[in-house]
């Protein structure tokens, strides 16, 4: 019952997600939603699909190392494209940008 | 200090920065010790990677992570802090510290979910960058704080800035709320800091 609870809250995190990527208006703006929301929604997913699997507890570990290396890898990249974008002169919409103001 | 000439001001800078950095390094690991938990840790990723408890497997991965270890000892863990038994240090380590963190982290990273949902609905926000202070001061601690920082609600880390004495976070925050950097950066790490403090320096 319960690996279906974490299934259906992977599929609302991944639409909510979308919806974020979708409505917001500029690109770091949109690199919350994206990074946030696949990594929350592919960990509950994984976890669903480990508890819902007949395997043997060693390959039902290898589930957790997959969430593990996204929950690692997801903000290096998130991070990797920011700053990518600042570099390439994409001004951030809102009230203040000290990055910028600091001569990077 | 004010009638200090120009030139030797600058000495004394460099001085003062060269006994930092000497601090910092006395206190890393000795060899043996670095290359035990690179050891260890090599060894529990071949266990759950090759997912076979025969003897010959385990005996094969025992050597060949030794091997390893010995080449590779300082990648990830010469930023460890030195203090108490190495013993005492993996088991709290392995069963208070990880535990802790993996709990604070699932709860933060449920909350930032949500949160982009709310603002994706309702469109209340107020983005920018903004600048904070950090007091760690080695790699994979400074690492290990970004992407934690990245994960909590509100927050994505830009850049870091690492220099000997301070080191400096910039980070893109989505509903800004104070300006004042002691107070935000207060907000933004809240306990995940002092967290880190524990292991790495």
């Amino acid at each position: 019952m319960i690996e279906y609870l974490f299934l259906l809250l992977g599929i609302i995190l991944m639409i909510s997600g979308s919806l974020g990527v979708l409505r917001f208006p500029d690109v770091y703006t949109r690199l919350h939603a994206s990074t946030k929301c696949d990594t929350g929604g592919a960990m509950s997913i994984l976890i669903a699909l480990a508890m819902v699997s007949e395997a043997p507890m060693l390959i039902k570990v290898k589930f957790l190392i997959l969430a593990f290396l996204i929950a690692m890898i997801n903000p290096m990249v998130a991070h990797a494209i920011a700053r990518g974008a600042h570099k390439s002169g994409i001004k951030p919409e809102g009230v203040i940008d000290v990055y910028a103001r600091d001569g990077f | 200090m004010s009638r200090i000439p120009h030139y030797l001001k600058e000495r004394i800078e460099e001085i003062n920065k060269r006994a930092l950095l000497y601090n910092y390094e006395v206190h890393t690991l000795p060899k043996w010790e670095k290359v035990i938990i690179t050891w260890i840790a090599l060894i529990i990723f071949w266990m759950i990677v090759s997912a076979s408890i025969e003897w010959q497997n385990i005996l094969v991965g025992t050597i060949v992570t030794f091997l390893v270890s010995l080449l590779m000892y300082d990648m990830f863990t010469n930023d460890i802090r030195r203090k108490g038994n190495v013993i005492v240090k993996a088991l709290r380590i392995t069963f208070l510290y990880i535990p802790q963190y993996i709990f604070i982290m699932a709860f933060r990273l449920l909350e930032s979910n949500l949160k982009v949902l709310k603002h994706a609905i309702l469109m209340d926000i107020n983005p920018g960058i903004i600048k904070i202070d950090s007091d760690l001061h080695s790699h994979t601690g400074l690492t290990i704080l970004a992407n934690s920082i990245t994960l909590t609600p509100g927050t994505l880390t830009i850049d870091t800035v690492r220099q000997l004495d301070e080191s400096k976070l910039y980070v893109h925050w989505i509903d800004i709320e104070t300006l004042d950097r002691t107070k935000a950066g207060q907000i933004i790490k809240g306990g995940l800091e002092e967290w880190l403090k524990n292991i790495f320096w």
